[in-house]
């Protein structure tokens, strides 16, 4: 008689090493696991969950200054330095991985109001309100344990106006400034090598593009966004707004869109070629928008706000996918996306610089494959199953501060009242008479050519 | 086009005097001046370039003979070769021309002819210059003393009103330098410049001036921006992107991993002494030739090889001439020896080894299956089917016993297939084999189904006492339960007793019944079977009402008022049976209906098995099972008296009736009913719309429960009568008329609030609610797409490992530390895979940016040390 028994070759259920896993053999027959998407969605659930358990941004703050921080610049070629300028003429560079000072660069009388560093990250340049506009060498190395004073800048070039923003062109001695007016500085030369003057209006804010280095964008205190080309020498089109855009930020992914935040709590995301209507409104903010910054890679941004809060949104989300605030985080001032795209610094009135993680539930530092995996796939499974309404208002919930809560409140009645009121309008004019404006172009003034 | 022509021919004219201009310039002037006079007769008529006042040409000495004599438009051809189309905008007609009052006098040849022979006075000729080299040399005296003196003074006299008038012209700068070194190509790019329009227009106003450069700015800057686009694009699509390190993997062909192979080990190193001999690597660089050398064989080797050959081909030979030769012989005898032969070396074969045994049981196996498959043994091939047919008595021996042999085979195949099968098909086999049974079959069934009831009943549970059971609960239950079936065996067997004894009566009775069969004389045999039919059916589930109404419907719809009081004639017949035959049946209806434990199971297919023959035997028995009380709710015609009176009455009284009735009542024609009257019959007893409406209002109630009516709260001012004087307190009743007018809200507001025949659930289900989106997401277009996309489970459990991590992969995959770069330009290739996860390498030339810092580094602590200096 013949017996059947089940046989398996010993060497696929032996391990070589005590670490070794344990081959699992699956029968992937679907109607062997009829609940797969039960478990899945319970799953999206859990990791939803333990999102929120797990969220812990704040990785620490870097204090050091003694007045508000009013700019800050990252160095694209040196992760963990970042430096900081504030309103009492102190530049710090500082070491993110330890948070402490290196290097300190005293030269300015004023308040500091812009700072940039080369591509290859050799020189910063810093410009204030004293008019001048100041080269520093960056220590290239950060292993002593105390702070390295700086008293001589590489160069001083004093000019006709108060500064109020610089930048730094990709892979290039040129940097730009802004103030009165906008100028083109080469390193070795005192003098700009290009004026560009288009109207009256102070500069407030002024971006190179990376990606496409001889474009430049500025806003100004009249409203106005205006792109430059370099190539051309000449301004190339402006388009005024209901109100002014605090800072300006080119998306470094897509060299045709940049964002603009807004004193109107909103950030509008242009293409520079059709300036007519904003590609996305970013809303969330309850007050100004002081300072945005891009994510290497151009999927995210961050922007630092009025009122106190720092918001992660995603290039085309209409609404933030994260908040971050402290208790002790006063008016944000300036924001910046580390060059990795794994963390966020914020610079704010309480002179202290913090730093965030991107992911406020990511686990820093050396994941196993495993780790790694199990991460993916609860990110993947919470991502298909986001659009359920549980799923969903778990990983939207945030708590947010009284104030916050409460002024968000009451935008939403107005915004609300604001849309009632024009649907009336329309509602007793005559018909054809008034036109529905899109959202996007409504806060667009004019283009100007 | 008159301008641009000449312009063409001076052009022409000068490059053809530019090239001979070394050798003879005199020649070319000759042309130039032939070309001139031909153009002049067209410059009559327009002519550019300045018009200079004469007493001015007087003073600056471009005179020529016919100047004063004649009219002013006509120059010399030296002067106009020099001046040419130097100007192109107009003056004014000059006055001499306009004929303004008849002021000069009309000039009547225009058109002057120079002769042919004319020559020009202030050209220096050859010969003039010949005479005046001979001058100097006679005397000794610089060239420029003997020069003419006129044109001396013109020169001097033009320098002087340079400054004077400030009027000049490029003619007049150009004047001195003529015959210089150089001097036809300046006044060739002179030419040039003067050729083309000089519309000059007054420069536009700041404002507009920057508007138009930043539209152009803007457009260049916008137009280049676009270049981006498809990268943007590509990017934005791909499923993944990944910020990568630029890592370097090291070799990636297996050519350059063996390039660089060092042999180590002593085999390794005596196969690299071996390959890498230095001939041998020659031999390869430079030809084969030198190899085939290096391959030379002995000669002894090669004849060792040949002979070797030649003996296999040569025993190869001999095996197939043998084997040929072996075919050829026709003796049948011989091959039986040699197929005995065979099988006996095969045999010991299998005896020795376990090998070939095995080869054995598979041939074997491969011959059965061959069996199976062809399906040899039936008589389906086209041999036997053919020989069938022939018919087989016409067949020779052999064939019949083949095909017999054949049926054999199929025989005992089936056999075996029936014996692997379980009992109960072959007991239902042999039910179907004999259909002649009689009552001492059903007996011997009867005997057989209590035998094996008795055994059951004295088997003693031999159930296994481990495991689960063993369990105090499980082992419980078991009694229960075996008591339970020990009963019902009991009850069967009781009935089985009983029903045997009733046999036995019956043997003595069916004379009696076979004469009440006599009553098919007067009805057609054919209803009479219908009846039967008719009554089987109505008998099968007596007690539910269910079946009482299938068997009215049946009534009503099949047979006519008469055919029905048949029926009812014939009930009687059944009533004079004892009830416990009928009980006997009746118990084995329900257990056919639920099975319960195994052995009445097994119980209740033996009886129904003999119920079945009972019933095929004859009518009286199937008629027995008859139960008059279900027959009597249906059947609307006969009073309940007569009925009683049927029923109490014997067979005998009955027939009698019978006879009475279709004595009486001939059978009329049979007419088919409208389908609507069918099933309007059909459905006589059940009111359809009542029914819906009764069930609308209960999902009414039960989606939109009726709020509950206030009442006296119970032990509330009880005992005082407060409650029972004021009644029930004003806001209870308040908020009970508040919840009323909600719900009549809710009412009109459903959906099939105006539709009276249906009804929409708007019940919503709250555990399912959770696990529906309430909005369509918004990249997808439809739900069918929602769905589809999230159909898939993505899980490692669901998945094979490979394609796991492409479904879980996140949008974008960066390792912290690494440096985003902007993003740099690259052609997208149109017919790459859209689906593909994207690589970004950052870092590309990090080595070589690293050196460029440090070398910038260098120079820039370089310049900060002597700028502290």
């Amino acid at each position: 008689m013949k017996v059947k028994v089940i046989s398996r070759s010993t060497d696929d259920f032996t391990r070589e090493r005590s670490q070794d896993l344990h081959k699992v053999f699956r029968n992937y027959d679907p109607n062997l696991r009829t609940q797969e998407k039960a478990i899945e969605y319970t799953r999206a659930l859990n990791a939803a969950k333990l999102e929120k358990i797990f969220a812990r941004p704040l990785i620490g703050a870097m204090d050091g200054h003694i007045d508000a921080i009013s700019c800050m610049a990252k160095n694209p070629n040196h992760l963990k330095g970042i430096f900081s300028g504030s309103m009492d003429g102190d530049i710090r560079l500082w070491d993110m991985a330890t948070r402490r000072t290196t290097c300190r660069f005293n030269g300015h009388q004023g308040p500091v109001r812009g700072l940039t560093v080369s591509t290859d990250g050799n020189v910063l340049v810093s410009c204030g309100n004293d008019c001048s506009v100041k080269l520093w060498k960056v220590p290239s190395t950060f292993e002593s344990s105390d702070t390295v004073e700086d008293d001589e800048p590489l160069a001083n070039y004093v000019w006709k106006y108060a500064f109020r923003a610089v930048d730094h062109q990709w892979e290039s001695n040129i940097f730009a400034t802004g103030g009165a007016q906008v100028d083109i500085w080469d390193h070795n030369r005192s003098n700009p090598v290009n004026i560009f003057e288009w109207g009256t209006a102070t500069i407030v804010s002024l971006r190179f593009n990376p990606g496409e280095p001889n474009v430049l964008a500025t806003s100004a205190s009249d409203r106005s966004i205006t792109l430059y080309d370099l190539r051309m020498s000449s301004p190339a089109r402006k388009v005024i707004m209901k109100t002014k855009t605090n800072a300006i930020c080119w998306n470094p992914m897509e060299p045709m869109n940049f964002t603009a935040a807004n004193e109107d709590c909103n950030c509008y995301s242009y293409d520079a070629r059709k300036l007519d209507e904003a590609k996305c409104v970013h809303q969330d903010h309850v007050s100004a928008v002081m300072d945005i910054d891009y994510s290497p890679t151009g999927r995210e941004f961050v922007t630092g706000s009025y009122d106190r809060t720092v918001r992660i949104f995603r290039y085309n989300g209409g609404h933030s996918r994260e908040i971050y605030h402290t208790k002790r985080m006063q008016r944000v001032f300036c924001v910046k996306y580390s060059c990795d795209g794994t963390y966020v610094i914020s610079g704010s009135d309480d002179t202290n610089l913090r730093l965030w993680k991107a992911n406020a539930s990511e686990q820093l530092g050396v994941l196993l494959p495993r780790e790694r995996k199990k991460q993916e796939y609860l990110d993947a499974v919470k991502n298909r199953y986001k659009h359920l309404p549980d799923v969903k208002r778990i990983v939207r919930h945030r708590h947010l501060p009284k104030p916050i809560y409460k002024a968000a409140g009451l935008r939403r009645t107005m915004v609300e009242a604001e849309r009632r009121k024009d649907e009336r309008r329309r509602a007793h004019s005559a018909p054809g008479s008034t036109s529905v404006q899109p959202f996007r172009k409504r806060r667009i003034i004019q283009e100007i050519e | 086009m008159a301008e641009t022509k000449v312009c063409e021919k001076k052009r022409k004219s000068l490059s053809s005097a530019k090239a001979a201009a070394v050798e003879s310039k005199k020649k070319a002037r000759k042309f130039e001046r032939k070309a001139r006079r031909e153009e002049k007769k067209q410059r009559r008529v327009h002519r550019p370039g300045p018009r200079l006042s004469s007493s001015f040409r007087k003073e600056i000495g471009i005179q020529s003979p016919r100047d004063n004599a004649e009219s002013n438009d006509d120059f010399d051809d030296e002067e106009e070769r020099v001046r040419g189309d130097v100007f192109e905008y107009e003056e004014q007609v000059a006055e001499e021309e306009t004929k303004k009052n008849r002021r000069f006098d009309p000039v009547d040849n225009y058109e002057y002819e120079l002769p042919d022979d004319f020559e020009d006075e202030d050209v220096p000729s050859d010969d003039e210059e010949r005479h005046l080299n001979m001058l100097h040399g006679i005397t000794g005296m610089p060239l420029q003393a003997f020069e003419g003196g006129e044109k001396k003074k013109v020169i001097f006299s033009s320098v002087q009103r340079d400054v004077s008038d400030g009027k000049i012209s490029i003619q007049d700068l150009l004047d001195p330098l003529h015959g210089k070194p150089g001097y036809s190509d300046l006044r060739k790019r002179i030419d040039q410049l003067e050729k083309k329009p000089m519309a000059v227009q007054p420069p536009l106003p700041k404002v507009e001036r920057e508007k138009l450069e930043r539209k152009v700015a803007y457009k260049h800057s916008s137009k280049d921006i676009t270049k981006w686009e498809p990268l943007v694009k590509r990017n934005r699509e791909a499923p993944t992107l990944y910020f990568d390190k630029d890592v370097n993997l090291g070799f990636s062909t297996v050519g350059a991993i063996a390039s660089v192979f060092e042999p180590r080990t002593e085999f390794e190193k005596k196969m690299a002494s071996l390959t890498r001999d230095p001939e041998v690597m020659e031999a390869h660089l430079k030809d084969g030739a030198k190899l085939l050398e290096l391959n030379k064989l002995t000669v002894e080797d090669v004849k060792d090889r040949q002979g070797r050959l030649a003996k296999m081909r040569s025993l190869l030979f001999r095996h197939e001439m043998k084997s040929k030769h072996i075919k050829k012989i026709k003796s049948k005898t011989y091959h039986r020896i040699l197929k005995k032969e065979r099988l006996k070396a095969a045999v010991s074969n299998v005896e020795m080894d376990l090998e070939a045994a095995k080869e054995e049981a598979k041939k074997q196996e491969y011959k059965r299956a061959e069996e199976r498959m062809t399906l040899k043994h039936k008589n389906s091939s086209k041999w036997a089917k053919r020989i069938l047919k022939r018919g087989l008595d016409v067949q020779d021996e052999g064939t019949r016993a083949a095909i017999s042999e054949q049926l054999n085979q199929h025989a005992l195949l089936t056999r075996k297939m029936n014996s692997m099968k379980d009992s109960s098909s072959s007991d239902d086999d042999s039910d179907d084999d004999n259909d002649e049974t009689d009552s001492e079959d059903v007996s011997k069934l009867l005997n057989k189904a209590k035998e094996k009831i008795v055994k059951v009943l004295e088997e003693k549970d031999e159930i296994t006492e481990t495991g689960v059971m063993a369990l105090p609960f499980m082992q419980r239950g078991l009694k229960k339960k075996k008591e339970a079936a020990d009963e019902e065996a009991r009850c069967a067997l009781e009935e089985y007793d009983l029903s045997l004894r009733q046999l036995d009566d019956n043997e003595e009775g069916n004379v009696t019944l076979k004469k009440t069969s006599g009553r098919k004389v007067f009805g057609t045999p054919g209803k009479q079977a219908q009846e039967t039919n008719n009554q089987n059916k109505s008998d099968r589930g007596n007690s539910d009402s269910e079946d009482d109404f299938d068997n009215a419907e049946h009534v009503q719809s099949g047979f006519e008022a008469d055919n029905v009081s048949q029926e009812l004639q014939i009930q009687p017949d059944s009533l004079h049976d004892d009830p416990r035959q009928k009980s006997v049946f009746k118990t084995f209806d329900d257990i056919v209906k639920d099975p319960g434990p195994k052995t009445t199971f097994e119980v209740a297919i033996f009886a129904s098995d003999s119920w079945r023959k009972m019933k095929t035997e004859d009518v009286v028995n199937v008629n027995k099972k008859k139960q008059a009380t279900a027959k009597q709710a249906l059947l609307p015609d006969p009073t309940p008296e007569e009925e009683v009176m049927y029923q109490n009455s014997n067979s005998d009284t009955d027939e009698e009736t019978v006879e009475g009735d279709f004595s009486f009542n001939p059978v009329p024609e049979y007419e088919l009913p409208s389908q609507a009257d069918l099933v309007h019959r059909a459905f006589a007893t059940d009111d359809v719309e009542a029914q819906f409406e009764k069930d609308k209002l209960d999902v009414l109630n039960e989606e939109n429960p009726e709020p509950e009516k206030p009442v006296l709260l119970p032990g509330w001012g009880q005992w005082t009568n407060v409650q029972k004087k004021n009644g029930v307190p004003s806001w209870m009743l308040e908020e009970h008329e508040m919840a009323k007018k909600k719900r009549e809200e809710a009412l009109k507001k459903r959906k099939d609030a105006n539709l009276r025949h249906v009804i929409i659930s708007e019940k919503t289900d709250k555990k399912a609610e959770k696990l529906l989106a309430k909005s369509l997401p918004f990249p997808f277009t439809s739900k069918e797409v929602y769905e589809q996309s999230i159909r898939m489970p993505i899980g490692p459990e669901f998945n094979p490992a490979i394609s796991v991590r492409a479904l879980n992969r996140p949008e974008v995959i960066k390792t912290a530390g690494v440096i985003i770069e902007p993003i740099k330009f690259e052609e997208v290739d149109p017919n790459e895979n859209p689906d593909e996860p994207k690589r970004i390498i950052q870092n590309k030339n990090s080595s070589s940016s690293k050196n460029k810092r440090k070398s910038s580094k260098s120079k820039k602590s370089s310049g900060s040390k002597v700028s502290k200096n």
